[in-house]
């Protein structure tokens, strides 16, 4: 099958995972930003590493491979250098969720203008299966071999409480519906985040649970308390936009019409605004 | 009278360090050349601050710890900074707080009770005391206090001249300093370096505080619509180095700066940076370790975790500047390097660098401006081998896919596990690391002062001490001070491998004694050590040298 937004490389994810529905879901959501104007060209990738990550090599498109938990701050620094770019972070539950939660919460805090699709598969699973910040009570994995005595932390509450402006579920089971949350967390002006329930055929199997208790909401919560009540939901699981509002952005409020990389001011224009500096200072 | 020193002290939030810099200016516009050193501790009120300002007709690169003048605002200070008068030197208290004082008593407590900040004001107490034993008339500490004390300026001028007045009345002892014939201007290390960067092109600064790398990211943020150099200061140091290396793909010229805690965060990004072949500069700004150390204190105990960034192989570029004027130059020529190169840098130096002021003589047109090697033609390839090991860049938006990545990867920077290929992109870098060390022999790697004489290695801000001491003490002597530490200038080092050399430097260990054992077989006779948090004092120095030179 031609692909021109596949990179050639080998797939190496196991039959049946769960990214490859994100990773289809991404590919349609490229082509259809590009039918809504955002060039495939302005657009910059990155991922955290572990399976999720493999995506990077996996789509014909820009962007820098970062490290555990990381790619959150590096997509900030991509965005914030030239505005102008459209910005998309991969992380999985141990980067988002565990080693970048820092760069996550505070991304969130300052309405960062950048989208973070979250591979939630409930375990780390290129380092062969151990608990991950979203395993539930009882998993069992190398390092937890009588079942991990941890409570699971809840991401959605998580991002809701640090004021994202944009919070989302999907799953791949649904392609079209995550392909559209997806395309509507990339035009949302601001912090977006879509957390993925992914499966994880080899050791988090998730197919049957959310095939079962997945429920598609129509429209997000009016108010950020009502969204966290759908997050807590266990009995059914709630997928589609949580809640969304307008904010100010980041780099809008440091400079709000001024592109530090196309904007540049000239060579001569800067040593006279350093001269400037010299002579005035005290 | 040419160099003249003068100590003000007093408690934190007394206003002590804006009465040292208010002199250093002062010194300034009568044409002198100065050197202000803060010696502030890590607390926000209380405890003992004083900045020393020592200025002369000509070069000074030194404070004096002998003062020709020392105005006390409580009775600590006073306690403390008897030892540091000299011998025909002027003594001021605060007579509201010490009791029965050797020296002029003048009620700085009494006269400062009305207004509104009457803790904040004391601190012009030492500018209209030394106004008036320099032979200044009131207008024109008007004009001073104006200028200085802007805010709440009303309260200031009114403080000011009740200060002057009982100067006046009390003290007998006047100083006449020469006038010098300079008008510079007075930079902190900090800025110098700041400026320095922002001539040859800087986009960003990207920093979360510390001591004492923070008055950089306080000086972007001041001036950001100015010199529309973008401020962040993000979660902590290593979102601050992960936004940069980002920042560099977009193409942004970046620079992140911290203190060694710091630093050690970033240590996981400066490796990606050398991974992804990012052109991020490190500032790495020393106080006294390990650990939390001394906040707010020098000590050049960090040359070995600079030298030593990042885990695996790659090229990486550390200098470190021997004066606040070689800051400016030296930060434009490292944003410069990383960005030929395509590798993370080192700026190296130190709190006695970073938050001393002094005045310079700088000229930005000199700066190069820094412009990485683009990509022109199809087929792009983000780390395509070279000859020079430096792939040409190209930044987004492209119709060229551009790959980056912390992974082993191929030229188009897709994931490798190939052994043939993580041979080649080994020696990709192996190659850059050579090109740089081959274009460093044409770039001014050492700083030599003076001729004859013993010879005398040193580095960093050590070098500013080792010469005010050659200087007070009358000593012959050659300095020699790498500017660039990795890759270490081996090649300019020959003459001195037989050589009986001193070696002056700030840390416990000999640091910079065992480097310059390991690189070049220089072994030194003498090592000069000193491990307080202070810096040098350069009449003690000189005494120092005078004994190893013996």
């Amino acid at each position: 099958m031609s692909d021109e937004l596949g990179t050639g490389a080998e797939n190496t994810w196991c039959p049946g995972c769960g990214n490859f529905g994100i990773l289809n879901s991404v590919k349609n959501t490229v082509k259809e930003l590009e039918e809504r104007g955002i060039e495939r060209e302005k657009l910059l990738i990155s991922a955290g590493i572990g399976c999720h990550a493999k995506i990077f090599d996996y789509l014909n498109l820009s962007g820098l491979y970062s490290i555990h938990g990381r790619e959150i701050a590096t997509i900030q620094g991509m965005k914030f250098a030239n505005p102008e770019l459209t910005v998309i972070g991969f992380g999985g539950d141990g980067d988002a969720y565990g080693e970048g939660l820092s760069h996550l919460v505070f991304a969130a805090k300052r309405n960062a203008d950048i989208t973070m699709i979250v591979h939630n598969n409930g375990n780390y699973a290129l380092t062969t299966g151990q608990m991950s910040p979203t395993s539930v009570e009882g998993f069992k994995g190398p390092s937890t071999p009588k079942g991990s005595i941890e409570e699971p932390i809840n991401p959605l509450m998580m991002m809701l409480s640090s004021g994202a402006s944009f919070v989302a579920r999907g799953y791949p089971g649904k392609m079209k519906h995550l392909t559209e949350l997806i395309v509507e967390a990339v035009e949302h002006e601001g912090f977006s985040l879509v957390d993925v329930l992914q499966p994880c055929v080899t050791f988090n199997d998730t197919y049957e649970k959310y095939n079962e208790s997945v429920e598609i909401i129509e429209e997000p919560a009016e108010t950020r308390f009502e969204a966290m009540e759908l997050a807590v939901e266990e009995d059914r699981v709630p997928i589609g936009v949580l809640f969304k509002e307008e904010r100010d952005v980041y780099h809008e409020k440091i400079y709000p019409e001024f592109n530090p990389v196309k904007d540049k001011i000239n060579k001569e224009e800067r040593l006279k605004r350093v001269e400037e500096l010299l002579d005035g200072s005290e | 009278m040419d160099r003249f020193t003068y100590i003000v002290g007093g408690k934190a939030g007394e206003g002590v360090k804006k009465a040292g810099s208010a002199a250093a200016n002062l010194f300034r516009k009568m044409g002198r050349k100065t050197f202000e050193m803060d010696d502030y501790q890590s607390l926000i009120r209380g405890g003992h601050n004083f900045s020393v300002v020592s200025s002369s007709t000509g070069d000074i690169y030194s404070h004096y710890m002998k003062a020709d003048l020392v105005v006390n605002i409580d009775d600590r200070s006073y306690e403390i900074h008897k030892e540091h008068l000299k011998d025909k030197g002027l003594m001021i208290y605060n007579s509201g707080d010490t009791e029965d004082g050797e020296g002029i008593g003048i009620p700085i407590n009494d006269l400062s009770k009305e207004y509104s900040k009457s803790d904040l004001i004391k601190g012009v107490a030492g500018i209209a005391v030394l106004s008036y034993v320099i032979g200044m008339s009131k207008d024109e500490l008007k004009k001073v206090i104006e200028k200085e004390y802007s805010r709440g300026v009303e309260e200031n001028l009114s403080f000011a001249e009740k200060i002057y007045d009982s100067a006046e009345e009390k003290i007998d002892q006047k100083f006449e300093l020469d006038e010098g014939e300079h008008d510079l201007p007075v930079l902190s290390g900090n800025q110098s370096l700041s400026l320095g960067a922002t001539a040859a092109g800087l986009d960003m600064y990207i920093g979360y505080p510390m001591t004492p790398a923070s008055s950089i990211l306080h000086f972007f943020a001041a001036n950001k619509d100015h010199l529309k150099v973008m401020p962040v200061h993000p979660e902590n140091e290593i979102g601050v180095a992960n936004m940069a290396v980002g920042a560099t793909m977009s193409g942004a010229r970046v620079m992140v700066g911290s203190s060694g805690g710091g630093i050690a965060l970033m240590e996981e990004a400066m490796s990606l940076a050398g991974m992804s072949e990012s052109p991020v500069l490190f500032v790495l700004a020393s106080r006294p370790g390990p650990s939390t150390g001394v906040p707010t204190y020098t000590e050049q105990a960090d040359l070995k975790f600079a030298l030593n960034q990042g885990h695996g192989d790659f090229p990486m570029i550390v200098a470190s500047p021997g004066s606040i004027k070689e800051a400016f130059y030296l930060a434009g020529e490292m944003l410069n390097m990383v960005w030929k190169y395509q590798t993370p840098g080192i700026l190296l130096t130190e709190k006695h660098l970073s938050e001393s002021s002094m005045t310079v003589d700088l000229n930005p047109s000199k700066v190069e401006w820094a412009s990485p090697k683009e990509f022109e033609g199809e087929g792009y390839k983000r780390y395509e081998v070279t000859e020079d090991g430096v792939s040409p860049l190209k930044f987004p938006p492209s119709e060229d896919v551009i790959k980056w990545n912390s992974y082993e990867s191929d030229e188009k920077g897709i994931t490798t596990e190939d052994p043939e290929v993580i041979t080649e992109m080994h020696d990709k870098r192996r190659t850059k690391a050579e090109t740089i060390m081959y274009d460093l022999k044409e770039v001014n790697t050492v700083n030599e002062f003076g001729e004859d004489g013993p010879v005398i290695f040193t580095y960093g801000s050590t070098t500013m001490s080792v010469r005010e001491a050659l200087k007070v003490g009358d000593i012959e002597a050659k300095v020699v001070q790498p500017v660039y530490l990795r890759p270490f200038p081996i090649w300019d080092m020959e003459e001195y491998m037989d050589e009986d050399v001193i070696v002056v430097e700030q840390s416990s260990t000999g640091q910079f004694a065992t480097l310059l054992r390991e690189k070049c077989r220089i072994v030194p006779k003498t090592v000069i050590r000193k491990y307080d948090g202070r810096p040098f004092e350069p009449k003690e120095l000189a005494e120092k040298l005078k004994e190893a030179i013996r």
